[in-house]
């Protein structure tokens, strides 16, 4: 996206919040944004209103964004209006013309599409209080409220805050904890072609980057994530001045488009009547960019982000999107032909496997995944191939160490057959046989120039040098 | 192949001979029978391509395999798909790399010579003339003499030597090890197929493993199969066989096959299953029938096929030319080898992903090590073996409860080396590296694989303990015969395909003179 972003903004509010939570914001932004604050089902001024499910809370949201006819507009969504953002921007992608000026994102803390991790007995303190007696119920939204900052808020906004916990229907407050945040969009969802700016702040205990790297982030290649110092759950809240910065700064998170380019003398060795035209269409094909927003078939979105950082790994060739030509392969449904008995269908093995990996990193450095470093990955790696990498069933584990290595095995293979199917790949190796024989109109060709010359030290003058020995 | 004015018969037919699959195994057969009059159908899985498709290209050649899902088990799990399986009409010659020695005579009489694995019921002497009809028949290239067999002679003079072959001649030679081009069934110069297509000489192009573009390689499309269809015999491509029905005398009656998703039915009065040594065994298993003895689906064997890979100085661009141009027997039986059996040697040139999935599954290597080794791909040649697996309790092909896409049990092949295959391998191993040290190889590394697919029917004297008979009759349905793989015994050294062929055209003898 270029250009100044649309100037409305609708602001979904986190669990306990209302449109107040957005006043500071509003003070801040000083007219230069239209921001249209809306109460969900259950909270603020709609702590009546019923309807406290994902689907029901964007169904309202959506008679909200009719009823103002934006224009273009942005939805801010922070904690769980975050998910409830998503799943508009999912209806909206799908054609919703009611959402049709929808046109990005700004998620706050956002809870994402897959079930938030919540710690259970965390859960069970907030069921537990909410149908207390007033005066715990108010000692305990305070000391909810101050869970969730990182600095103690002013007195008067922190005031507020606690008043609009106590505010809130308390079936809406339990109906996020037991079932709204454990709603599973993760394929629902998929992925998002809008803009998004995605923050998380420093100190957030459970919303915190690693989680919107490893759970949101997934779901929007044009998505850009900015860690915000010094705050912790309530940004609106916390630090309002610094959320207005970002918003008037540039979402565009949009990613340069996938490039693997093929080097021009070999490029020109494929136009040439050398290679046969099924060979070179093909070829050209296979060099068709990636699509940055390519959306998976075969694995959901949080799976597809951490296949993106395996390859990454096991295949470090910027520019070729191996997982999103991998998972393609895996919806097509084409095999190879046999599998390892121990390992479970191609697909069902890559999403358990991936769910492991991820178990693993969760288990030895409290992280996922994607956010280790590229030794921390590695070292995982290095362990599923040598058939050492274990995770109880407990901690996520899907398949054992044994099976791990397998999966490894086909991973490897699945990389390197995508990657040399390229033809950059095969320049960079100087491969010549694509060279061998162009069209003949006989069914058994004849007159194809083949090699004349097969000894050692003995290339032909038109064949390629690889990209190692052209240095 | 060209298929526009074969004769065809209709469903209704009553014909003398069903034939079930077009490969090494079948085609022979094909042409054999109808050459001698009788009508004959052959039902393939796969379809018929046009050889103005195949081109060039590693993943192109995806559709000349056979992709239907196999399980692999067992303590060395085999890959299947490019490895060894092919389809569509002319079966896994399109992919074959048409290596073609002739078996060892020794080999037909392990059990005799050493106590371990077992006999053949057959003498190799009888083999003999069958391997020199299907060479002059074919147009195998060879060399003029060939060192371990004084008297044979092939009708073709050797096809070009090429990189990795001049390094292991080389090498042999500072070893002290005889070493011969290699016998291809490739046509060096233009070769006229008996009632079948003029075949240009081969171009070097090196793809023979993705089908051969210009008629050079003798896959069954362009050999066995037009003199077949010239003597009337019918091929249907895309007709996958299910089942059999058979008369209250047990016989069959008819082949029943899917085809464009209708099932649909031949009547015959003869079966010849030639579906390979997974699917043959496969649909016996599927059906229950000829398995009185027990042995459908035992003793699977994949040989011993382990690499040695080097880095040398020279630019070797070892995809160029046939890729296995060289070959030693010196190890058909090794000098104080403690181990039945033996292998032969063969030099290696490999298509990138081929190498590059060996590189990745059996080197293990990731990552920018893995790039970085790729990129040295002009300068790496191979060499490999084939060598003898006995027969084993353990190896063994049975029904998953996993189903395909048509409803069938998928199989699963459980394979693992014993004692025997451990030290022959250890043998190889030694010798391959010495070589490639002799060579001045640099980087070496040791790439584990099993080859082909042979076993689970085998032949005998006995119904008990075989499922067919010497000819490939089976013992329990007098009018169902089997020609492929799986009827072998014991493995063999040699590479499989041009035995495969010598056998079929002696079944398809015996039963031209049982009176059917």
């Amino acid at each position: 996206m270029t250009g100044r972003p649309p100037d409305t903004l609708f602001c979904l509010h986190f669990l306990g919040g209302s449109t107040r939570s957005w006043e500071a914001l509003g003070r801040t932004l000083d007219g230069t944004a239209r921001l249209v604050p809306i109460d969900l089902p259950g909270f603020g001024a709609a702590s009546g209103q019923s309807g406290y499910g994902i689907n029901a809370m964007a169904d309202a949201v959506t008679e909200a964004i009719v009823a103002a006819a934006p224009g273009p507009f942005r939805i801010a969504g922070h904690s769980m209006g975050a998910k409830v953002a998503l799943a508009l921007a999912r209806r909206a992608e799908d054609g919703d013309d009611r959402l049709e000026g929808l046109s990005g994102l700004v998620l706050i803390s956002g809870s994402p599409p897959s079930p938030e991790p919540i710690p259970e007995d965390r859960r069970a303190k907030m069921l537990a209080w909410i149908d207390a007696d007033d005066e715990t119920r108010a000692k305990e939204a305070r000391a909810f409220v101050h869970a969730n900052v990182a600095a103690k808020l002013p007195a008067e906004a922190e005031d507020r805050a606690v008043e609009d916990v106590l505010r809130a229907a308390p079936d809406a407050w339990k109906a996020w904890l037991n079932s709204g945040s454990t709603e599973d969009h993760c394929r629902r969802v998929g992925t998002l072609r809008m803009p998004a700016l995605v923050l998380a702040g420093s100190e957030d205990a459970d919303l915190g980057a690693d989680a919107q790297a490893a759970l949101t982030m997934p779901h929007l290649p044009n998505g850009r994530l900015v860690t915000v110092e010094g705050v912790a759950h309530l940004l609106p809240l916390e630090k309002p001045e610094e959320l207005a910065r970002l918003l008037r700064d540039s979402m565009s998170g949009s990613v340069e488009p996938n490039t693997f380019p093929i080097p021009a003398d070999y490029d020109a060795l494929i136009a040439t009547d050398r290679v046969n035209s099924r060979l070179r269409e093909t070829l050209r094909q296979r060099a068709e960019p990636d699509d940055p927003a390519y959306a998976p078939k075969a694995v959901d979105a949080v799976e597809f982000a951490i296949l993106r950082a395996v390859f990454a790994r096991v295949l470090p060739v910027p520019g070729l999107d191996v997982a999103a030509r991998l998972d393609a392969r895996l919806a097509s449904g084409g095999g190879d032909g046999w599998r390892f008995v121990a390992l479970p269908p191609d697909a069902e093995a890559y999403r358990a496997a991936l769910r492991t990996l991820d178990a693993a990193a969760r288990a030895a450095h409290e992280r996922p995944f994607v956010a280790l470093d590229e030794a921390g990955q590695d070292a995982l790696l290095t362990l599923a191939q040598k058939g050492k990498l274990s995770v109880p069933d407990s901690l996520g584990g899907r398949l054992n160490a044994d099976r791990m290595r397998f999966w490894f095995e086909d991973v490897r293979a699945d990389a390197v057959r995508l990657y040399l199917a390229h033809p950059a790949a095969l320049a960079s190796i100087g491969f010549s046989g694509i060279g061998a024989g162009g069209d003949s109109p006989e069914p058994l060709a004849a007159g194809l120039p083949g090699f004349h010359s097969t000894g050692l030290d003995s290339p032909e003058s038109w064949e390629p040098r690889s990209s190692e020995s052209a240095r | 192949m060209n298929l526009d004015s074969m004769r065809t018969y209709a469903e209704g037919d009553t014909v003398d001979v069903v034939v079930v699959g077009t490969g090494a195994g079948g085609a022979p057969v094909i042409a054999k029978l109808a050459a001698s009059g009788l009508s004959v159908v052959a039902l393939e899985a796969g379809p018929n391509f046009r050889p103005e498709k195949f081109a060039f290209d590693e993943t192109l050649a995806d559709e000349i395999y056979w992709t239907d899902e196999r399980l692999s088990g067992g303590s060395t799990p085999e890959a299947f798909g490019a490895n060894n399986s092919g389809t569509g009409v002319g079966g896994s010659t399109l992919h074959w790399g048409a290596f073609v020695p002739r078996a060892d005579a020794r080999d037909l009489r392990l059990f005799t010579e050493s106590g371990e694995g077992v006999d053949w019921p057959l003498e190799h002497a009888e083999l003999v003339p069958y391997y020199e009809r299907v060479e002059a028949f074919l147009g195998v290239s060879g060399p003029p003499t060939y060192p371990w067999d004084a008297g044979r002679r092939y009708p073709l003079p050797p096809v070009q030597r090429n990189g990795p072959a001049d390094i292991m001649a080389g090498a042999c030679d500072s070893r002290g090890i005889r070493w011969a081009d290699a016998p291809a069934a490739l046509v060096s110069r233009e070769f006229q197929s008996e009632d079948g297509p003029l075949r240009h000489g081969c171009i070097n192009c090196g793809f023979c493993h993705q089908g051969c573009r210009n008629g050079a390689k003798a896959s069954m499309d362009v050999t066995y199969l037009p003199l077949a269809v010239a003597h009337g015999a019918e091929i249907r491509p895309e007709c996958f066989v299910t089942g059999f029905e058979r008369g209250a005398d047990g016989r069959i009656s008819a082949v029943i096959y899917s085809h464009g998703g209708r099932e649909t039915r031949q009547r015959c009065r003869a079966v010849f299953l030639c579906a390979g040594a997974v699917e043959t065994p496969r649909l016996l298993l599927h059906n229950d029938i000829a398995n009185g003895s027990g042995q459908v689906g035992r003793n699977y064997m994949g040989h011993v096929a382990t690499q040695v890979w080097g880095t040398f100085d020279h630019e070797v661009r070892m995809n160029r030319g046939y890729p296995s141009a060289l070959i030693t027997e010196d190890f058909i039986r090794a000098e104080g080898a403690d181990f039945a059996g033996g292998y032969l040697i063969q030099s290696l040139g490999v298509v990138p992903l081929t190498f590059g999935n060996a590189v990745a599954r059996g080197r293990g290597l990731w990552g920018k090590a893995l790039t970085d080794y790729l990129g040295r791909y002009n300068h790496l040649a191979g060499i490999g073996i084939n060598g003898e697996t006995l027969p084993c309790d353990a190896n063994v092909l049975t029904l998953s409860d996993e189903v395909d896409a048509r409803g069938m049990r998928k199989a699963q092949i459980d394979f693992g080396y014993s004692t025997n295959e451990e030290r022959l391998n250890a043998h190889a191993t030694k010798v391959m590296r010495d070589l490639w040290e002799a060579a001045g190889a640099k980087d070496i590394w040791v790439l584990e694989r099993v080859a082909h697919t042979i076993g689970t029917c085998r032949m005998g004297h006995d119904g008990d303990t075989a499922v067919v008979d010497p000819f490939g009759r089976s013992f329990e349905i007098d009018n169902l015969w089997i020609s492929d793989g799986s009827t072998f015994p014991s493995s063999l050294a040699a590479n499989p395909a041009l035995t495969i062929m010598a056998l079929a055209l002696r079944s398809a003898d015996r039963f031209l003179a049982s009176g059917r």
